[in-house]
């Protein structure tokens, strides 16, 4: 499965609920289903943001069709570059209502967000420390911004 | 341009400050073994009433107050977190962001242990004319007759903007 990897530029340059909505913005089109969804975890999403817990692991959505999307946030200093090099996605994964996404959390918070998030079954939570992955099957090659090549692919 | 940047140093330091105060304060509400649900389910209005009172210079202080409900009213106190803010913190520095969690961390095991059944409101103090900010209401703060207050020092800055950190323990415990 190839990957699109997306930056987002979160707190100083935006508060970690601003940050939340531009992701959002990034994954769902305005008044698509998928994008309610979002916006309905927007509490949960922020905290995990304010946390930097999405700085040290990305967030994954597996679309029903396309590209699996990872997006990370920058904080500190790098999140003012980072807001010029945001790169909208040509498609909204989002969009529908048949995605799954999988939210990074520090092992402190992690039973207290998965149950706050127990009625939104197509969101789930893992341990920020086992790495990038929502899937073990997924390849690990990222570039910040940007296509990821499916060496995969292009082997065959 | 100099002024471009002078005026984006203070939007990014009063953002910063009002996250990482929330998340203080979050801190504290967990590290005191406290419900966390309720400043979960409030964050957007929370982070919202912070940022815009301190961008436009009305958040004088956030105040977390612990009582225990089964105790009458006026004497319902079990603890305070006040963080103050101070918009003149340190007016010629180069903008550096931060934030102490350890401070936090020290308050909390100074605070001590609070009784499970005790609930918890964020208050804000501001100056008159304050923007309006959906979600938050009037009231007035509990009595700290009794109680004595402790300054730890400031727990997060940016630009010219601190917040320090203080808390309260009751005199005859």
């Amino acid at each position: 499965m190839s990957v699109m990897v997306r930056s987002i530029a979160s707190v100083p340059v935006r508060t970690s609920t601003e940050t939340w909505r531009a992701i959002v913005d990034l994954l769902a089109r305005a008044a698509s289903p998928g994008r309610d969804r979002l916006l309905a975890v927007t509490n949960v999403a922020a905290i995990l943001i304010a946390e930097e817990y999405t700085q040290q692991a990305p967030i994954v959505v597996t679309p029903a069709a396309g590209a699996r999307v990872r997006v990370r946030t920058v904080h500190g200093t790098d999140a003012v570059d980072a807001q010029t090099d945001e790169i909208p996605l040509a498609v909204s994964p989002c969009a529908g209502t048949a995605w799954t996404m999988s939210l990074p959390c520090g092992i402190d918070d992690i039973e207290e967000i998965r149950a706050s998030l127990s009625t939104h079954s197509w969101i789930t939570v893992r341990d920020v420390t086992d790495g990038i992955t929502a899937d073990p099957s997924e390849p690990s090659t990222k570039s910040a911004g940007s296509l990821v090549i499916n060496y995969e692919e292009m082997g065959r | 341009m100099g002024t471009t940047v002078q005026v984006n140093t203070a939007v990014y330091a009063t953002t910063h400050v009002a996250t990482n105060l929330l998340r203080s304060v979050r801190a504290i509400i967990k590290g005191c073994g406290l419900d966390t649900s309720r400043i979960r389910d409030q964050w957007e209005v929370l982070e919202l009433g912070v940022s815009t009172w301190l961008a436009s210079g009305h958040l004088r202080a956030l105040t977390l107050e612990v009582f225990d409900p089964r105790r009458r009213a006026g004497d319902d106190l079990v603890g305070r977190f006040d963080f103050t803010i101070d918009y003149g913190y340190y007016p010629d520095g180069d903008g550096d962001l931060w934030f102490d969690p350890d401070a936090v961390a020290y308050a909390i095991r100074k605070q001590g242990s609070i009784p499970s059944e005790c609930d918890y409101r964020l208050i804000t103090d501001n100056a008159p004319g304050r923007p309006a900010v959906s979600g938050w209401s009037s009231t007035t703060y509990r009595s700290t007759a009794g109680f004595t207050r402790h300054a730890i020092g400031t727990t997060t800055g940016g630009g010219a903007l601190g917040a320090n950190l203080a808390y309260y323990t009751r005199r005859n415990s």
